[in-house]
């Protein structure tokens, strides 16, 4: 049983509007009941969370103790630092982009998302999220508008041992069209646990490009959700990268709720050193003719553990269903370890549904062949890895983030034993 | 043998043909072309009694009976048959056992005794011989990991074994270079007979240089525009089917 | 093909469906120590058995039913079951003992479900065991086997005259302790096969058993433990009908086999229990525990099942691969219609080094069935270069069905490759027009179909084991596609 104490006084130090007090007071309460998952739950049997309870764990100083310094960002930013909004640099209206609290609660608010709250689910860390988050961010996309920049949302954590509770809603209007990144980032040196909630609601026609990198210091813990609804004609691309945090694990909950709605889900997961990392993908197929795949590349190296865990759910009457779903992992080391469960759970019969899983390790002989024409062990082993991962970054492309991206990802490559950084 | 007359046939409301007349004699060979979407296909697969389609008026008559209410083996065990444009691949399932079955279920509807493995594989050599395949060809999966070619082949095949009364081809000679249509020509041509009759479906006369048709029909806007002889098809061949888009287009818009 | 058409088919009856009339020797109804007291002392069995099963029973008392499986049934009352029932003329100590004193409506039972036991009229190359609701009632052409000192015989009286290899095996792949299931079993079996195949000595016959549950409100708990000694090989086969009742049954198996250096064992089983009536009612529960392991080099495994009966199926049968070398193998043939229920599939345990694993699982949902797969490939850190290969194929015959696929993949060691691949598809309406219009009739269009489907299973099957899966899988499917 978790000790409340550290929950309550952080609520107590949340200044939320009346009405929204009482939600968060019965949200935290279920979490107190519920308590945080254990390895008795199906879907938490690789990823242990049981260290969190013997951590100091508390709600952030108010300010933030320091400010970061910030890198560029392609677009607009929103950036934040132990849950507060500290740097806002974008030329969209705050009707379009600003702080959830604005658009829920504040002196500003226009009127309340109607789908807040609704996609997220009652899972126990999502009720700790709605009880404790701070600021938020809302990105709300008017009908048929297409946004000419990326919008960059940098959740930052600066102070050790801090229980952070990034909170974004998105409203994709009728025929929009966007690219949202999220990018997690903290102190290197620290511990702290980040537990974000991100709901995203896509009408008809309307398109998002999602990036989420999970970017979060070595000593991290990282436990994200995001809930995606779809409506008819939708798109909804996302690449999921998970590079950080010594235990990172990722939810998607995707439904495809009306007919015709399709999504594309990547993910790139690298687990080295000795963390543990989780991919944890429920796609819904609600509506006939909706479209998913999804195409996921993992690395384990060192002590590191890598879980893919996808399931595709056709439910009945959903025809003309397609799902795909690709898993493919390498083990780096002998003490490093993957796992799989990539499922399907078919309710309808008019469906192409298909999935494949495999884990193996680098090819020896294409290692071989590249040492043969003079490239060294080392970089032959980088542009193996690179190749490997690089069939799941076809967004980057799309987006025209790649330039901005791929360093990031060199960096946290697998090295050999004495690796050179490449140039 | 076969009657058509006024033949209507729409696809979820869309109408495909329409008003389909023809009449085919025992031991005549057939021609029907058109371009794309003329509903050449469409035609092939009412008759060989493909579900989906909505025959909304006309009817069609086999053999002095009425076609429409048959099932599609119904209709295959009465002597019809149609070649695929696009062979269907069955996994796990052996050529030699699709032919076989097919036949003997043929022969049981017949009336005929049904043959033995021995019996049918006697029976089967020769028909390979004609089509210039080997024997591995029985043994492997329906269709399965064929070249296009090799499909096509089988098609002819199977007509071959199954010796039909009324054979209709459907664009049996797309994907095929010159050998291979060669191959497939001079077996359909080695089929003709007095008692049977053979419907080409082609957009391209190029086949009807190696299996001379009795009749040719262009097929626009779902209507036979034009029936001939040979020669048609070798003016098709010259002019294109450009000039018919005026026609298709008069034709709807004639009352 | 019309909705219509398909309603107008007659579904099949059961054919196996008839009841024995057959004087039973029952225990009262429900469990406790005193019912295992009386199985134990009913089979004159030796202190180290009952104690054994004593053990299970407490640990069985400490467990729950596993709930983790897609089945769903109504809650089974375990007092309201009937732990033993024999035939009178052949329970116990009362076993025949040779053929010629067999109760002759046993035999005329056998007879009538296509498995004569007299020898001259047996098919020639299969022994068979013939265990009939608690008992094995004969066992036939074990003279010949005696000659090569190959042991087939009941496990009770495996456990009077080789209680050594009984002690020894029993329980050493599937403990007491191991599920629910598992440990009940343990505390209640009655009877089942025992084999034993020495040193060098190849089987020259099938080894075959036929269970039979006739008893109205019985479960059924046998225990099948074949053990074959180093360089040995063995092909074992089994099968199961019961008659038709409106209740549902239990049957809880448990089988073990081990396999030494270089030996080799083929389990292939067509489970044909009765499942239920088109609406659900009746139909057996079958929960089986089924494990296989390669405890030398080289040692190979391949378990083969066609499952087409029972209400509820609840069985993985496994191989832990400790050899090194050692070869596990799993084919499966899934089949649901109507309200039945299939949670069925494998485990791979590889830890010695170059063990390899072929999975290949063929799903069929037709009606308002559901079909699983579920499996677990694990490779632990030891097992260098570790292969697996699993295919896993769904084919859905009605918009009412379900089917799901649950594989677990675990690797520890980078030396390991692991491929995993899985598809659900509707039976394609074009290949049932392709073949239609070759004259086929719709229904042998469908058994085509299924049949290439499944090939790769069947092909695994003695030959007159494939015979008979292809014409279930035509019965248990009349009036299925939709």
């Amino acid at each position: 049983m978790i000790t409340p104490t550290a929950y309550r006084e952080a609520l107590s130090r949340i200044d939320a509007p009346g009405k929204f007090a009482a939600a968060r007071q019965s949200a935290l309460e279920k979490f107190l009941q519920a308590g945080l998952p254990d390895s008795h739950l199906e879907d938490w049997r690789y990823i242990s969370l049981e260290h969190l309870e013997r951590m100091p764990l508390h709600a952030p100083a108010d300010p933030p103790l320091a400010l970061p310094a910030l890198e560029d960002y392609p677009g607009a930013v929103l950036a934040y630092l132990d849950d507060r909004l500290v740097w806002r640099d974008t030329t969209l209206p705050a009707t379009m982009l600003g702080t959830l609290a604005d658009a829920i609660g504040g002196a500003a608010a226009t009127s309340t998302p109607v789908a807040f709250g609704s996609l997220a689910g009652n899972a126990s860390l999502t009720q700790l999220n709605a009880a404790l988050w701070r600021e938020g961010a809302c990105l709300r996309v008017p009908a048929g508008e297409r946004l000419r920049q990326p919008v960059f949302l940098r959740f930052a954590a600066a102070e050790a041992d801090a229980m952070l509770y990034p909170r974004v809603f998105v409203h994709m209007a009728v025929g929009s069209d966007a690219i949202l990144v999220e990018h997690f980032v903290g102190d290197p040196d620290i511990e702290y646990w980040q537990n974000p909630v991100t709901e995203i609601v896509l009408e008809a026609g309307a398109r998002l490009t999602h990036l989420r990198i999970i970017e979060d210091s070595k000593l991290a813990t990282h436990t994200g959700l995001t809930a995606v609804h779809q409506a008819s004609d939708s798109s909804y691309r996302a690449l999921n990268l998970t590079l950080g945090g010594q235990v990172a694990r990722h939810e998607l909950n995707l439904v495809l709720g009306e007919s015709g709605a399709e999504a594309r889900l990547d993910g790139v997961f690298i687990a080295a050193g000795r963390s543990r990392t989780e991919q944890h993908l429920r796609i819904t197929h609600q509506a006939p003719r909706g479209n998913s795949r999804t195409l996921y590349r993992g690395l384990a190296d060192a002590r590191g553990r890598g879980v893919f865990d996808g399931r595709v759910e056709v439910r009945p009457h959903a025809d003309a269903s397609d799902a795909q779903q690709s898993s493919r992992n390498l083990l780096l080391s002998p003490h490093a370890e993957i796992d799989a469960k990539p499922q399907l759970e078919i309710y309808a019969d008019d469906v192409r549904c298909s999935h494949a899983a495999t884990v193996g390790s680098l090819d020896e002989d294409a290692l071989f062949y590249l040492s043969s024409r003079g490239i060294d062990a080392d970089t032959a082993r980088r542009l193996l890895l690179e190749a490997f991962i690089d069939e799941a970054l076809g967004l980057l492309d799309d987006t025209g983030l790649r330039d901005w991206l791929m360093p990031r990802l060199r960096a946290s490559l697998p090295r050999g034993q004495a690796m050179e950084p490449l140039s | 043998m076969l009657q058509i007359r006024n033949l209507h046939v729409a696809i979820g409301g869309k109408p495909i043909l329409n008003g389909i007349d023809l009449t085919i004699h025992p031991g005549e060979v057939h021609a029907i072309m058109g371009p794309n979407g003329s509903g050449k296909s469409t035609l092939a697969q009412v008759l060989a009694g493909r579900d989906g389609y909505d025959i909304s008026a006309g009817s069609v008559h086999y053999l002095d009976k009425d076609l429409l209410p048959l099932t599609p083996e119904q209709r295959a065990r009465a002597g019809i048959f149609l070649a695929f444009q696009y062979p269907l691949e069955i996994p796990g399932v052996a050529n030699v056992q699709l032919l076989r079955t097919a036949l003997n279920g043929q022969r049981r509807a017949r009336g005929e005794a049904e043959m033995d493995a021995i019996d049918f594989l006697e029976y089967v050599k020769d028909k390979l011989v004609l089509l210039g395949m080997d024997d591995s060809f029985l043994y492997r999966s329906v269709n399965e990991g064929f070249s296009g070619g090799e499909k096509k082949r089988n098609e002819i095949l199977q007509m071959a074994v199954l010796e039909p009364r009324l054979a209709i081809l459907d664009e049996t000679d797309s994907g095929l270079d010159i050998d291979a249509l060669q191959v497939v020509a001079h077996g359909v041509n080695s089929l003709r007979g007095p008692e049977r009759a053979i419907v080409l479906v082609t957009h391209y006369q190029r086949l009807l240089n190696y299996i001379v048709p009795d009749q040719v029909h262009v097929l626009a806007g779902g209507r036979i525009v034009r029936s001939g002889g040979r020669e048609l098809a070798e003016e098709l061949d010259s002019k294109g089917y450009a000039w018919l888009d005026d026609k298709a287009e008069f034709i709807e818009a004639s009352p | 093909m019309t909705n219509v058409e398909l309603q107008q088919r007659i579904d099949s009856e059961y054919r196996w469906g008839f009841v024995t009339d057959i004087e039973q020797e029952p225990f009262p109804k429900g469990l406790d120590e005193t019912v295992i007291q009386r199985i134990s002392a009913t089979k004159g069995e030796p202190a180290f058995m009952l104690d054994w099963r004593l053990r299970a029973y407490r640990h069985w008392l400490t467990r729950r039913e596993p709930g983790w499986a897609t089945v769903h049934h109504p809650p089974i009352d375990y007092q309201s079951i009937y732990y033993y029932a024999a035939p009178k003329s052949g329970g116990g100590s009362n076993r025949p003992k040779s053929l010629a004193e067999v109760d002759p409506q046993l035999l005329a039972t056998y007879e009538k479900l296509g498995i004569p036991l007299r020898e001259r009229e047996a098919l020639a190359g299969v022994a068979v065991d013939a265990v009939f609701d608690s008992v094995s009632v004969a066992t036939t052409f074990k003279a010949k086997l005696e000659t090569l000192g190959i042991v087939f015989c009941s496990f009770s009286e495996a456990v009077r005259e080789h209680p050594d290899l009984v002690r020894q095996y029993l329980g050493s792949v599937v403990p007491y302790t191991d599920n629910f299931f598992a440990s009940l079993n343990s505390a209640v079996f009655s009877d089942g096969s025992f084999v034993y195949v020495p040193k060098g000595v190849k089987c020259p016959m099938e080894l075959s058993t036929y269970f039979r549950i006739n008893a109205s409100n019985s479960g059924q708990f046998e225990r099948t433990l074949i053990i074959a000694d180093e360089g040995a090989s063995v092909s074992y086969l089994e099968g199961c009908t019961a008659p038709r009742r409106d209740e549902n049954q239990l049957h809880a198996a448990v089988v073990e086999l081990i396999a030494l250096k270089d030996a080799r064992i083929k389990y292939s089983t067509v489970q044909n229990w009765y499942p239920g009536d088109a609406e659900g009612r009746g139909g057996i529960y079958n929960f089986v525990t089924k494990r296989g392991e390669c405890r030398g080099d080289n040692a190979h495994i391949t378990w083969t099942q066609v499952e087409t009966g029972s209400a509820i199926t609840w069985k993985y049968p496994s191989c832990i691969l400790r050899g090194d070398n050692s070869v596990g193998e799993f084919y499966s043939v899934a089949l649901t219609n109507h309200h039945q229920q299939a949670d069925t599939g494998t485990k791979m345990i590889h830890i010695g080094r170059d063990t390899h694993s072929t999975i290949v699982a063929k799903g069929i949902s037709a009606g308002h069935a559901s079909n699983a797969y579920r499996g677990l490939v694990k490779v632990l850190a030891g097992a260098d270069n570790a292969r697996n290969h699993t295919r896993c194929d769904s084919l859905l015959m009605s918009p009412d069905c379900a089917a799901h696929t649950f594989p677990y993949i675990e690797v520890k060691n980078p030396s390991a490759q692991v491929e995993h691949e899985a598809s659900t598809s509707k039976i394609g309406e074009d290949q049932l027009f392709y073949l239609r219009s070759r004259g086929l009739g719709e229904e042998d269009a469908v058994n085509l179909i299924v049949n290439g489907f499944c090939k790769e299973v069947f092909k695994e099957l003695p030959m007159e084991f494939a015979v008979e899966a292809r014409k279930l899988l035509a019965v248990s499917l009349e009036g299925a596609v939709g």
